[in-house]
């Protein structure tokens, strides 16, 4: 029995995936005259039961991390194919949540659109069982099967819209994310070709042996499969230069599945990444700036930040510029995930700027949806020009999650934010932690750019701008998602308490 | 003697993937790239195989090629399906048509 509680915030998924797949194929449509529409018009009651699903998940998490999954018995019994730990009942969690405001969000946004097609939502808690288990994973065998489990749901909700740009989007993902996957397995083989382990502990014990007598394991595939492995993994993050695909697709999906991809597979990805790390790539010799990944990191997430903050600035759609966004947040996460080679704080910074992330994304998506409705969709500044005047409670929702976003307190990117920089100058990581406060600044420019159309335009004469929908959904989520960026903002100790408990240990044994 | 055996396959495999990569990354037909992703996936089935032989004892290797065979089928069911979707509304399998989404 405990065996299964401690399962259970993966399965309760899972099990709901099928009974919502069960109710979406058998269930009455309204349009059913129209065989080629089944399904259509019925995204209200999906979108409930997914969201539902999702938030009991989310209980289950809670539950067993009340509980502790330490003290379940039984629970060894998944190892290593899952690793039942705290770290991975905390992303459960965090990934539950970012689940159902997608669902939610896509609750208002597809009928609202015209692409009221209710396999959405099965997609959308597959991708999430699919997360859940990538975070769970400790096997590289589990992990690949996990990492496409997410994808390939994720790929086909990208190009859900009827139209050449979604199918253009979803195209460049999938040929992209598969090229990726693939290279990860390469590197993944190689692993095993020179350690003899698929498992991600026996990988680390087999390397910490390098260099002992007796040692049969070579290095050069190690180096090889540890490079490869890290490609396809930052590839999921969205970190430059393997972000090409990020705001092509992020832009041709529907506006729920990018913030999907922005909150949930962007967070799975960054567990993974941390577990790999850690666990496999723990080596003293792997850790050091020398010697190991640190550097190869540090220079991906300067990039990022870098690079996403100069082009965000650029762009005139809203949409395409929060991509953009999306992709500096890769790049402070990684700061933090840089510190955990000398900080004891480095693994907790990243969880908590995560959670901090998902909450604040997902506000800023959905007040874009929000902003828009059919035949209006709100893309462009432009779009957004004087909302503030005839519908001020939108503007002030969306405004609160740019500034959130900008890492303003006292809301609850600002703690994130500070948290990881915190954790890079323990690490005595200088050059990170100046860099990314600076790109911080720049950041500001973008998010802030923003609020002064809202609030201080006024739309061009004849211009069409954005009306606002009505959906209790998407205006639920928008209020859930306020909530947590203030609970977050003005008491981080709580949440930042559990993200430090929830970091992986490597035990000796 | 079976160390070397090993060590033919896992060039064979690394050919292989070499050239998966090298079509996938210079030509532009969407077919002949996912043609080339599949390539790259049985490259690594071949190195997956191989590599059991040498560390014997348990049947890793094999169980993670079924795996892998596995998803690659689901992972071309989806591929086909989008390629199918950009072709009925551009009537063109060449990837740099893709080319709408700019900024």
């Amino acid at each position: 029995m405990t065996f299964w509680f401690g399962l259970s915030p993966i399965l309760v998924v899972g099990l709901g995936t099928l009974l919502l797949m069960l109710a979406e194929a058998f269930g009455k449509s309204p349009n059913s005259a129209n065989p080629s529409d089944a399904g259509s018009g019925r995204s209200g009651e999906l979108a409930l039961g997914a969201a539902v699903v999702l938030l009991v998940g989310a209980a289950f998490s809670i539950g067993v991390w009340m509980v502790g999954p330490e003290n379940l018995e039984g629970l060894e019994a998944t190892r290593p194919y899952l690793v039942m730990d705290r770290f991975t009942v905390f992303f459960c969690f965090v990934l539950s949540l970012g689940g159902a405001f997608a669902a939610l969000l896509a609750g208002g946004y597809l009928p609202e659109h015209d692409i009221d097609r209710s396999e959405f939502f099965p997609l959308l808690l597959l991708s999430t069982v699919g997360a859940m288990t990538l975070v769970a994973a400790g096997d590289m065998l589990s992990l690949f099967v996990a990492l496409e489990t997410m994808s390939l749901g994720v790929y086909c909700m990208v190009g859900l819209r009827r139209s050449p740009r979604a199918a253009e989007a979803a195209l460049k993902y999938f040929l992209l994310g598969s090229f990726a996957a693939a290279l990860l397995l390469f590197g993944a083989v190689l692993l095993y070709g020179a350690t003899a382990h698929t498992d991600l502990v026996g990988i680390g014990q087999a390397i910490k042996t390098i260099g002992q007598p007796g040692s049969t394991v070579p290095v050069a595939p190690v180096l090889l499969g540890l490079t490869l492995t890290l490609v396809g993994l930052t590839f999921k993050i969205s970190a430059v230069p393997f972000h090409m695909w990020t705001p092509d697709a992020y832009e041709g999906a529907p506006t729920p599945a990018t913030s999907f991809m922005a909150v949930a597979v962007k967070a799975a990805a960054f567990a993974i990444l941390l577990r790999v790390l850690v666990v496999a790539f723990g080596d003293d010799r792997l850790t050091s700036w020398g010697t190991g990944w640190p550097p190869a990191l540090a220079t991906l997430a300067l990039l990022s930040m870098t690079v996403a903050n100069v082009v965000a600035g650029r762009q005139s759609s809203v949409k395409r510029m929060l991509a953009y966004s999306s992709i500096a947040h890769a790049g402070y996460a990684l700061v933090g995930v840089v510190a955990t080679m000398r900080s004891a704080d480095g693994q907790a910074s990243v969880l908590f700027y995560l959670l901090t992330y998902t909450v604040s994304t997902v506000g800023a998506f959905g007040a874009l949806i929000y902003c828009g409705s059919r035949g209006a969709e709100a893309t462009s500044y432009e779009d957004l020009a004087g909302i503030a005047k005839r519908h001020p409670a939108a503007a002030l929702a969306f405004s609160l999650f740019l500034l959130s976003l900008a890492g303003l307190p006292p809301t609850a990117g600002f703690f994130g934010k500070l948290y990881v920089f915190r954790a890079a100058f323990d690490a005595e990581l200088y050059v990170l932690a100046v860099v990314g406060l600076l790109n911080s600044l720049v950041g500001a420019y973008y998010y802030l750019r923003v609020m002064v159309f809202m609030y201080m335009r006024e739309p061009a004469p004849g211009a069409q701008p954005a009306v606002p929908m009505k959906s209790a959904f998407v205006s639920s989520a928008l209020v859930l998602a306020a909530v947590l960026v203030f609970a977050l903002g003005i008491a981080p100790g709580w949440s930042l308490d559990m993200a430090g408990a929830a970091k992986i240990v490597v035990s000796a044994k | 003697m079976m160390g070397q055996l090993v060590q033919h396959y896992v060039l064979l495999s690394t050919v292989i993937f070499l050239i998966g990569a090298i079509g996938f990354l210079v030509r532009r037909n969407i077919l002949v790239q996912l043609m080339s992703i599949e390539l790259m996936l049985n490259a690594v089935n071949l190195a997956l195989v191989a590599f059991n032989r040498q560390h014997q004892g348990n049947m890793n290797g094999h169980m993670f090629a079924f795996f892998v065979i596995a998803v690659a089928a689901a992972e071309a069911a989806v591929g086909l399906a989008i390629l199918l979707a950009f072709y009925r509304l551009k009537a063109s399998v060449n990837s740099d048509d893709a080319d709408t989404l700019k900024h």
